[in-house]
């Protein structure tokens, strides 16, 4: 399995203007230095609350937010120097679904210009013909029918609205797709046919998938890997089981613990953790995540800690705590 | 016996919707019934009639809806049948509710105080009695020991006079306690500040303290957990627990999420298209679903506890309420239908001790 996408120290901030001239006063540091690398075929999934910078990333590495520091690199190519044609060629292998099924779709379009549209930017067809052919398709493929090709968006629920964004993204024949929280408007009882079409999808072209969710049982369904982000920056990063069934970072811990389980005989510890998410304009010095940490030291306070390598393990924490006694050891 | 224990209970209640497209047939004969400090947990997908049954309840349908038939018992009395000033009264009285959202609710130009005052100066009189009781007999008020009054109040030596300064002062030592007893931290500058100082978690506590400071006997927690992040939600969840244990109130907990139902519900009722299909026990529905649609929905969740290949999905989609399907509402989807399915509606009964399912294929 080779690399696909490298990121490299990724930095997004945005500024905050204030007085007459609009000076910058502050920055909100929606993404502070994230590095990550997603193999070949596998589903990468990121997860973190709201406001910690999952959907940030996604949309810096795919440019469409432009990123302040950092480095990513696609297949080998160079994403944050690429310009114009040859940004606009990567674009067509990087794709991206969005949340919002309702806003994502031009709402005076039908189903079939809006998948030929996309054709004829990206020169993917030579005719119109074979275009027709490609948009009927494709949305075969994603269990919609030919009945459904010349209606407009207002016709069609929120799991065929989803459905139809991710045929429009597969017209492109993309190598990489990310999913920015897909299945979050849908009913609970739609979600899972959507999230089946994504594996089948996976399976059939060969695709990569960068899998943002807040919904942790969707991400650990979903996903082969999983990184933990809080306020800007990754906490932990290893494989889905590891980081489920025995995280070691203190945040993954609770964010684990605090999962609801459809299952009410399921005895679960009951660990809470005290506090919100801090605002990312005002990042705690030190470990961002010591205000809420029930284990931080003096020396958390003090020393942002990296994020640090053992066996495809990766945690950015001071300690190793183990969970069950309380105990840690440098 | 246990008829005794009801304190809500509702009969066959339809409820419309006038519409420019059509008229929304949103409930379609509910049956729900509610014991004393229960936490009856009402799952369904969007648009199943979970908010509208529980607006209904509380009097509080928009202008365009109407009640085309059924009964909401509350206490033995019907609440359709009083006028908008009673129910206006018995919701300042009795029945509270904490919406989803709750920059909505919240006034943004008021300080927290303000807002949460205001619920406390409703009752005066009690107030009244609180500095009575805190002045003559020595004794230290807070709002848990406030909850046990609302008998003794009478008895109480009202020849004492009381102040508006110390009313006030009362009020306000009411609200830095009430907001401890929902876990906020320094309540003290909480309520100096306004709602926008707030996060949503914060937010959606003092909501629930000012639900609570009525007294009421009755709750509706609309999606309460559903804006805020999964260490938040843990939190509201384990407070709900802990309130639950020391008011005496019964709650009807709106959830889409069977999971967030299962952490906290005593019982669960699953609505579907209008309908409550299935209501049991928590533990029981769980082991022992009996409708296809509570058991597919189940299915149909991921469990990270109990992680499958695939998940199974239900095929088709939640039905158009303008023009919605005869019969059991849930036929076109399920894989069990018969003919008589599509004709009738089956009845909400009780088919193993306090399991109750509306399908033919059980009982009926």
């Amino acid at each position: 399995m080779g690399d696909l996408l490298v990121v490299k120290d990724l930095k997004t901030w945005f500024p905050i203007k204030s007085g007459i001239i609009q000076k910058t006063v502050g920055h909100v540091k929606a993404v502070d230095g994230i590095s990550f690398t997603v193999h070949k075929g596998e589903t990468f999934g990121l997860v973190g609350e709201s406001g910690s910078g999952k959907t940030t990333t996604a949309r810096s590495i795919l440019r469409l937010i432009e990123p302040t520091e950092g480095e990513i690199y696609f297949d080998g190519i160079n994403v944050s120097k690429s310009k114009g044609r040859k940004l606009r060629k990567l674009r067509k292998r990087m794709q991206i679904v969005f949340q919002d099924p309702y806003a994502s779709l031009d709402p005076r379009q039908t189903v079939n210009s809006m998948l030929i549209e996309a054709m004829k930017i990206f020169g993917v067809t030579q005719s119109r013909s074979e275009a027709h052919e490609r948009a009927l398709k494709l949305l075969n493929v994603v269990g919609l029918s030919e009945e459904h090709l010349y209606r407009f968006p207002h016709e069609f629920s929120g799991g065929q609205r989803q459905r139809i964004a991710v045929a429009r993204v597969l017209t492109l024949n993309p190598d990489f797709v990310m999913l920015d929280e897909p299945t979050s408007f849908l009913d609970v009882s739609v979600q899972a046919s959507v999230l089946n079409l994504f594996k089948d999808l996976q399976k059939k072209l060969d695709l990569t998938y960068l899998f943002i969710s807040h919904n942790l049982a969707v991400v650990h369904h979903m996903s082969d890997r999983v990184a933990v982000m809080y306020l800007g920056k990754l906490v932990e990063l290893a494989g889905r089981d590891i980081i489920y069934n025995s995280p070691r970072h203190p945040y993954t811990y609770h964010l684990m613990a605090a999962i609801p389980v459809p299952d009410p005989e399921f005895q679960k510890k009951e660990v809470l953790l005290t506090g919100d998410v801090p605002s990312p304009v005002n990042i705690p010095p030190g470990c961002r995540f010591h205000p809420r940490c029930p284990y931080a030291t003096d020396k958390c306070k003090r020393k942002e800690p990296s994020l640090t390598e053992k066996d495809g393990h990766w945690v950015a924490c001071h300690y190793d705590i183990d969970f069950k006694s309380g105990e840690k050891q440098a | 016996m246990r008829e005794k224990n009801y304190i809500l209970e509702v009969k066959d209640l339809k409820v419309n919707f006038h519409t420019y497209r059509g008229e929304v047939k949103a409930l379609n004969g509910v049956d729900l019934k509610l014991y004393r400090r229960e936490i009856l947990g009402l799952v369904g997908e969007s648009g199943c009639g979970k908010s509208v049954t529980a607006l209904t309840i509380l009097g509080l349908l928009p202008q365009n809806a109407c009640v085309i038939g059924g009964e909401i018992l509350f206490k033995g009395e019907d609440l359709l049948k009083k006028s908008k000033e009673d129910v206006r009264i018995l919701r300042t009285n009795e029945l509270a509710t904490v919406f989803q959202d709750p920059l909505t609710y919240l006034n943004p130009v008021l300080r927290i105080e303000t807002q949460l005052k205001e619920v406390f100066m409703l009752n005066k009189k009690l107030l009244r009695q609180a500095v009575i009781a805190q002045k003559a007999h020595g004794k230290n008020v807070t709002f848990s020991s406030l909850l046990s009054w609302k008998e003794e109040l009478a008895t109480e030596p009202s020849d004492l006079k009381v102040s508006r300064a110390e009313i006030k002062k009362m009020a306000k030592h009411l609200c830095v306690d009430i907001l401890g007893l929902v876990k906020l931290p320094d309540p003290e500058r909480i309520l100096r500040q306004y709602p926008f100082e707030l996060s949503g978690g914060m937010r959606q506590r003092t909501m629930i303290a000012m639900a609570l400071a009525r007294r009421p006997s009755f709750f509706v927690a609309d999606e309460i957990t559903t804006a805020v992040d999964v260490t938040i939600q843990a939190q509201i969840l384990h407070l709900m627990r802990e309130l639950r244990d020391k008011m005496d109130a019964s709650t009807i907990m709106i959830t889409h999420d069977l999971s967030v139902a299962a952490e906290i519900a005593d019982r669960i009722a699953v609505m579907y298209g209008g309908n409550v299909v299935e209501v049991a026990p928590t533990v029981e529905i769980f082991r022992n679903p009996l409708h296809p649609y509570t058991t597919m929905l189940m299915k149909s969740i991921p469990n990270v506890k109990k992680p499958v290949k695939t998940l199974k999905s239900i095929p088709g989609t939640v039905p158009e309420m303008i023009n919605p399907p005869s019969g059991c509402r849930f036929h076109p989807r399920c894989p069990f239908a018969m003919d008589k399915c599509r004709k009738k509606r089956p009845k909400l009964i009780e088919t193993i001790e306090r399991h109750e399912v509306a399908c033919y294929l059980i009982g009926g």
